[in-house]
């Protein structure tokens, strides 16, 4: 008895070895190197000192510049989210609930964005967005504009919006899809309009995949590097722009593994927070 | 509490007929059953009642009220499904209190009204429980009472049972049964379950592809049913073929492979008219060899109460007998059948 549970457990092990090799290999390594890095002393001459300290950190937390990057970046990617949610939710729900025969049309519409590149689809708002642009162009002949959308957070904002946007339609779609459509009808018998229905029983029932969309989306935007480098133009600077700056431009490793690491800690922290929130609502779906 | 009349309903799925013609008055008070096989229109129909299915054609009226083309919120019915549907993010106390929310209704009012109706159901204490923290029959209970709970003027159960084990099944029947006399609601039950319908119905209808084959007490669907299909489907019958060569008040005699058969028929029905005799298990004896029809007897099933024997006569025909109360089997093969004509019925 005794000896079959150890055997269980070894096979376990045994199975899940690739996988452990592969994760170790490839994220808790490379973190672990980040984390090392920013503890190394700075140094003119080569990629660091000798030494290790926490310099880097006290050159992070105190300065307002970084720590106001990080608040924009957070920023960003909070509204980011927040318009995801807006667009994501309605066509979410239509995806999952329509009889059409052109549902599967709709579902490679919704994918789109993911079959193009990063940089390819940037080019693209480039092209849209310009003071000469076709919406600018549009804008124009309704009386209104141009607006300024490129090099600013709004064109930035835009294209994270786009890019993004599937990755908050698929949870929340499939999480709607989970739901027993039996209970919606449950409730219309009970006397619940299709309104109360929506509100009480669908919206609810419909929060883990919410709660999967915004933490994607959010930990997506607030790490894009392309997107603002390529919509930015420069002028607009996130924490992603500002440490490749340092790795590349100033070849300061360990400082920029700093800045990697208090962005990656922030974005924890906020996410352990929006899970905390959402726990109530969360446990009594589990 | 109203009347339910149903009217010529008939809907289409495309060119598909789920439900034709259906035809159906339930008085005040009434406990009706749809019986039948899957995809035989029974659900449907009840759809239609609950108003999540809006008929092709017909007219659906509560009371005086035609609701054929209201949304179901509008009906004020109340409905149990076969999975029960409760909302498994609210208590029970909250999936209870949802259709007098929905009314308008709060505070103390709504939560008397919950407390009633859970010590109704005997779930009392049970309020802060989650769905997935209750038995099957627990979650049927909390359905119900989320149901009756709103005082619907109709309460309609789609195969509520189906999922239970065969002992809790039994008991829920009798106990919806009770609840439902005790409530005095007018009830609309599916079922393709016949011990079902046959213990807890006021009136049967019995339904197959999309039509209705018979209306009537469980005594009139089990002794006298209307088509060989219903014969069929409810209970075990032996049917004997032959024609109809007498006829006077009430009975007729039929001439059949076996015999002249005297049986009850269907007043409609004249001399030379086509049809079979049918004779339920119960209502052939056993006697020995030499007396009565001869036969085999090739299969004996021992069920406790009933013995269930398959007896194999002269011309082929396998009829099945069921003897009630025996100790030990029948010990020869070669017996002889009798007939009780007295409860013979002749299926158009």
């Amino acid at each position: 008895m005794n000896q079959g549970a150890t055997r269980i457990t070894l096979l376990r092990w045994a199975f899940a070895a690739p996988a452990l090799m592969l994760v170790t290999l490839f994220i808790a390594a490379p973190y672990l190197n980040i984390v090392v890095m920013s503890l190394r002393s700075p140094s003119n001459v080569q990629a660091f000192g000798p030494g290790f300290t926490l310099q880097n950190y006290v050159r992070v937390l105190s300065d307002r510049l970084y720590l106001g990057l990080l608040g924009d970046t957070l920023l960003y990617a909070a509204v980011t989210v927040a318009l995801c949610l807006l667009l994501a939710y309605p066509t979410a729900l239509h995806l999952a609930r329509t009889q059409s025969r052109y549902r599967g049309l709709m579902y490679a519409a919704v994918l789109s964005p993911l079959l193009t590149g990063v940089v390819v689809r940037c080019f693209g708002w480039i092209v849209l967005l310009a003071t000469q642009g076709l919406v600018n162009d549009a804008l124009r002949r309704l009386g209104i504009g141009p607006i300024q959308f490129l090099y600013r957070p709004l064109g930035m904002v835009i294209a994270l919006v786009h890019v993004f946007l599937p990755f908050m339609i698929l949870p929340i779609k499939n999480a709607i899809e989970a739901i027993d459509p039996r209970l919606e009808e449950a409730a219309r018998t009970l006397g619940a309009t299709q309104a109360k229905v929506f509100l009480r029983v669908t919206l609810p029932l419909s929060m883990p995949g919410v709660q999967s969309g915004v933490i994607l989306v959010f930990v997506l935007a607030a790490s894009a590097y392309v997107i603002p480098m390529l919509l930015g133009g420069g002028r607009v600077q996130t924490m992603a722009t500002i440490i490749v700056q340092q790795l590349l431009g100033g070849l300061l490793w360990p400082f920029g593994a700093a800045l990697a690491l208090v962005l990656s800690c922030a974005v924890a922290l906020l996410l352990v927070i929006f899970a905390l929130v959402t726990r109530r609502a969360m446990r009594r779906l589990a | 509490m109203s009347r339910l009349t149903i009217t010529e309903l008939t809907k289409l799925y495309g060119p598909h007929p789920a439900v034709q013609d259906f035809g159906l008055d339930v008085a005040e008070g009434e406990f009706v059953s749809l019986l039948g096989p899957s995809g035989c229109g029974k659900t449907t129909t009840l759809r239609c009642v609950a108003g999540l299915e809006i008929p092709t054609t017909g007219r659906i009226r509560f009371g005086d009220h035609d609701v054929t083309r209201l949304p179901p919120e509008k009906r004020n019915i109340g409905m149990v499904f076969q999975n029960y549907a409760l909302f498994p993010h609210m208590r029970v106390a909250e999936n209870v209190a949802f259709g007098l929310e929905m009314r308008g209704l709060s505070g103390a009012e709504v939560r008397r009204k919950v407390d009633a109706v859970l010590d109704m159901v005997q779930l009392g204490g049970l309020e802060a429980r989650h769905p997935r923290q209750l038995s099957g029959g627990q979650q049927q209970r909390v359905a119900l009472a989320r149901a009756l709970v709103v005082e619907p003027a109709l309460l309609l159960l789609d195969e509520p049972l189906a999922n239970l084990d065969a002992r809790l099944r039994d008991e829920m029947r009798v106990f919806i049964r009770s609840l439902q006399q005790r409530v005095g609601i007018t009830t609309l039950y599916v079922t393709h379950d016949q011990a079902e319908a046959m213990t807890m119905s006021d009136r049967i209808v019995i339904m197959f592809e999309g039509r209705i084959h018979q209306i009537g007490s469980p005594r009139d669907i089990y002794h006298r049913p209307a088509t060989r299909a219903a014969a069929n489907f409810v209970g075990q019958s032996n049917l004997f073929a032959g024609k109809v060569v007498e006829r006077d008040n009430k009975r007729g005699v039929v001439e059949t492979a076996v015999g002249r058969l005297r049986c009850e028929c269907p007043p409609d029905i004249a001399v030379g008219t086509v049809g079979h005799v049918m004779l339920r298990p119960e209502a052939i004896r056993l006697v020995c060899a030499g007396s009565g029809i001869a036969g085999r007897i090739t299969e004996q099933h021992f069920l406790g109460n009933v013995v269930d024997y398959r007896v194999t006569l002269a011309n082929g025909a396998t009829i099945s007998v069921q003897t009630v109360g025996e100790e030990a089997p029948w010990a020869e093969e070669r017996v002889g059948v009798m007939f009780d004509e007295s409860r013979a019925w002749l299926v158009p």
